[in-house]
């Protein structure tokens, strides 16, 4: 038997295991609200039996451990969909600012849909209503070939369109820098977010060296691993000593407590910075993640639109230079490119033209300076098939540029819509196996109180016990 | 299934920011009009509406030309309403003339009025577009007077040159349509819009027909006034009639085309309006719904999120 002193320190044992109970619902209370934060039990067993003359008898309860409840699967399942999220993130906040600079967008007040009669008063503002313009301008050129006023229309239209193709051609290489920026700063992140790991799992490994659990670095290397994951994707696996190994396309960067290898970025020729192992120099093919989405919204559906503008500008100087040149002016010259340029950043109007629009060459004969066929041309040119542009025309090649862009920003808007209803239901679900619920925790308290409170009745029935049998001698 | 307090809450928050998302959405739409307004809201009708709107900008276009046609082929009517009086009188004066009771006098009087009608169709011809203040009759060199004429030492008139040419500008009217109300004054090429004073395809050459008559009546040749003169008049009236017909058929094609015009765009701003617009019944009744779901969701969090344990604990 336990004897009066083996049950006082069964009833301080006791107390000590119930207080450490109350301890970690306290914890769990205070971290309620902490991202990432595991919820923690306290793992109670039974002493070891003695043997006594009438059999074994326990010796009261011990707190062998602190366990955190959580779920690897759905973690490893969130850190895949941090990575799609981060993917479709950046694409989305990479195209949302190319279509800003794009600038094509619907203005005025639509009359209600299905009124008849009700005249729409909806204009764009981008480059196909200037395209319209201009060639509207041709038009009223063609009409009037010698007036002065029509002349002069016809060289403003051509500026506004002229810098407009500058302008978005400009913003779009502004844009294409700063994601150039976006993926370094990202890729820093990276490095410091696996560095922090190494470190963590060096910690950890320290901390569980002479038994129990880091619960709390445990958590800091999960949310740590989770942030890893929306910038890139990443593939993990158990090394010694509770440390988390960590690899990136196939490259070990993290291996146990060493920082084996990290991200750079590197110029593979084209301005266009792409990401490969700093030790080795190798290329990195990444899957997921914002530095992955950002890569390849820049040379995607971003690269595309810009190349499909210097299509559309080059095409169009070219054949309006063609036929312009062939004409004279009132003046009689002739041979002269209405355009200057080769491309949307470098197109512009022929100086000389828009100092003296009489220069402009609407006549197709040198002699004839009322005749109108240039301008005419000039002006049908609008519903004319350019070899060039896939046989569209250019308001139709424009247009049909439009909405492939359109629809890559619509596709990332409904993928990041998505992801956050998935990301949503996984959250939840883990929060259901390692999330803090105040009502539980106030409830384990109240029983790890009441414990407590019968072990410190045992302990002053005992010590009233012992007093009794100090007094039997007197 | 068991709920933790984050859970909760994150689930309330993702709520009320997707209601509220969709409150601003249909909000933008009452106000705006427009169902969409940025080419990520519905690439394939934006890429009808911009479509629609290039057209329409080139109806709108096709229609001022119209416009603009229509307002010179009445000019040139008009012109040519005058000539083709001035031509008739000159055949008058030549029937006249023939009259065996025609006597010296009077065919000197009708050569006068003869230099007063070569005159005033030399004044016809030199009209100009009051629009554009260009010659309307002197093919596409528009901008030097169609005819000069020479004067001999009595100022009396000895000849009428040409110095436009025989070619027409075309103005486009509807994608690959062309019209042309320009009539040139000569056009001796055989081919082509016929001249309105001299034409190789009808045999006119008004003005040499003109003076031929008045250096006739001078002279007082009335057998060549008959036999030549008469017949030559008869074909500059003919080539006149012709004109005032070809100009009649092309101003009701003008007409036509302007009414086409309309209606083409009326139909694109259906069309632009069926694609982009908004739908207000449609749009107030959606508003109205999530605002309906957005109290719901502000009033069940509010009441439910103040219950704990620690309410009911003493």
């Amino acid at each position: 038997m336990l004897g009066l002193f083996g049950t006082l320190n069964l009833a301080a044992r006791s107390l000590q295991t119930q207080m450490t109970g109350v301890e970690v619902s306290g914890q769990n209370l205070a971290n309620v609200n902490t991202v990432g934060y595991s919820r923690q039990r306290v793992l109670i067993q039974t002493g070891p039996d003695v043997t006594t003359g009438i059999g074994p008898e326990g010796t009261g309860a011990n707190a062998v451990a602190i366990r955190q409840l959580v779920n690897s699967l759905l973690n490893s399942q969130i850190q895949g969909q941090q990575s799609v999220g981060g993917y479709w993130n950046a694409q989305q906040g990479a195209l949302q600012s190319a279509q800003a600079n794009l600038n094509e967008f619907l203005n005025g007040t639509g009359s209600s849909s299905g009124t008849t009669g009700a005249a729409d008063s909806t204009t764009s503002s981008g480059l196909s209503s200037q395209l319209s313009g201009l060639f509207s301008a041709f038009q009223s050129l063609a009409a009037s070939p010698t007036s002065m006023t029509a002349r002069q229309a016809v060289i403003n239209q051509a500026q506004n369109l002229a810098a407009t193709f500058n302008q978005v051609d400009s913003q779009l290489s502004t844009l294409g820098v700063s994601l150039n920026s976006s993926v370094s700063d990202d890729v820093g992140s990276a490095n410091q977010l696996l560095s922090d790991i190494a470190n963590l799992n060096s910690e950890i490994s320290s901390a569980e060296f002479n038994g129990g659990a880091a619960n709390d670095l445990v958590d800091a290397r999960e949310q740590d691993l989770e942030n890893l994951s929306h910038l890139t994707s990443i593939q993990t696996s158990t090394g010694t000593g509770n440390s988390v190994n960590v690899s990136i396309g196939g490259q070990t960067l993290v291996s146990g407590n060493q920082l084996q290898n990290w991200l750079q970025t590197y110029d593979a020729g084209n301005g266009r910075l792409l990401v490969e192992a700093a030790n080795g120099g190798v290329p990195l093919t990444l899957t997921g993640g914002s530095i992955q989405g950002t890569i390849d919204a820049r040379d995607g559906a971003l690269a595309t639109m810009q190349s499909s503008l210097n299509t559309l500008a080059s095409s169009l100087i070219t054949q309006v230079n063609t036929i312009h040149g062939g004409g004279f002016s009132l003046t009689g010259s002739s041979s002269a490119n209405f355009f200057n340029g080769n491309s949307s950043g470098t197109i512009t109007v022929n100086q000389s033209l828009a100092d003296n629009p009489a220069l402009i060459q609407t006549s197709g004969s040198a002699t004839a300076t009322g005749d109108n066929s240039v301008a005419l041309a000039l002006a049908q040119l609008a519903s004319a098939a350019q070899a060039g542009l896939n046989n569209q025309t250019f308001g139709d090649a424009y247009t049909q540029t439009v909405a492939g862009f359109g629809d890559a920003l619509q596709t990332a808007n409904d993928q990041v819509t998505n992801q956050a209803v998935v990301a949503n239901m996984l959250n939840i679900q883990r929060d259901s196996v390692s999330g803090v619920n105040i009502d539980e925790e106030m409830t384990n308290l109240m029983g790890f109180q009441r414990a407590y409170e019968a072990s410190a009745q045992l302990v002053t029935t005992v010590d009233q016990m012992l007093q009794t049998v100090i007094a039997m001698k007197r | 299934m068991r709920v933790a307090n984050n859970s909760y809450t994150d689930a309330i928050l993702s709520q009320i920011n997707l209601l509220t998302a969709r409150q601003y959405s249909l909000q933008n739409q009452a106000s705006t009009g427009l169902r969409l307004q940025s080419v990520s809201d519905d690439p394939a009708a934006m890429q009808n509406t911009l479509n629609g709107l290039s057209r329409r900008t080139a109806q709108t276009q096709y229609a001022s030309n119209i416009a603009t046609l229509q307002n010179r082929a009445s000019s040139v009517y008009s012109v040519m309403q005058s000539l083709q009086s001035l031509t008739s009188r000159a055949g008058e004066i030549a029937t006249l003339a023939g009259n065996p009771t025609a006597s010296p006098a009077d065919l000197n009087n009708y050569a006068s009025e003869m230099n007063q009608l070569i005159s005033q169709a030399t004044q016809l011809m030199n009209t100009k577009d009051a629009a554009s203040g260009q010659y309307l009759f002197g093919g596409t060199n528009s901008t030097q007077t169609p005819y000069t004429s020479t004067k001999d030492a009595n100022d009396v008139i000895a000849g009428v040159s040409y110095q436009g040419n025989s070619s027409v500008n075309q103005v486009e009217i509807a994608p690959g349509v062309t019209v042309s109300v320009d009539v040139p004054g000569e056009n001796t090429t055989g081919v082509g819009v016929h001249g309105l004073i001299t034409d190789s395809q009808s045999g006119a050459d008004l003005f040499n027909h003109l003076l031929s008559l008045r250096n006739n009546l001078l002279s007082g040749d009335t057998a060549a006034i008959t036999a030549t003169d008469s017949v030559n008049l008869q074909k500059d009236e003919n080539n006149q009639l012709y004109q005032i017909s070809y100009n009649g058929a092309t101003q009701t094609h003008l007409n036509n085309a302007a009414t086409f015009a309309a209606g083409q765009s009326s139909a694109l701003d259906q069309m632009i309006s069926n694609s982009s617009s908004a739908d207000l019944v449609q749009t107030m009744v959606q508003l109205n719904q999530a605002q309906t779901a957005y109290q719901a969701a502000l009033q069940s969090s509010a009441k439910i999120m103040q219950l704990s344990i620690l309410n009911f604990l003493p």
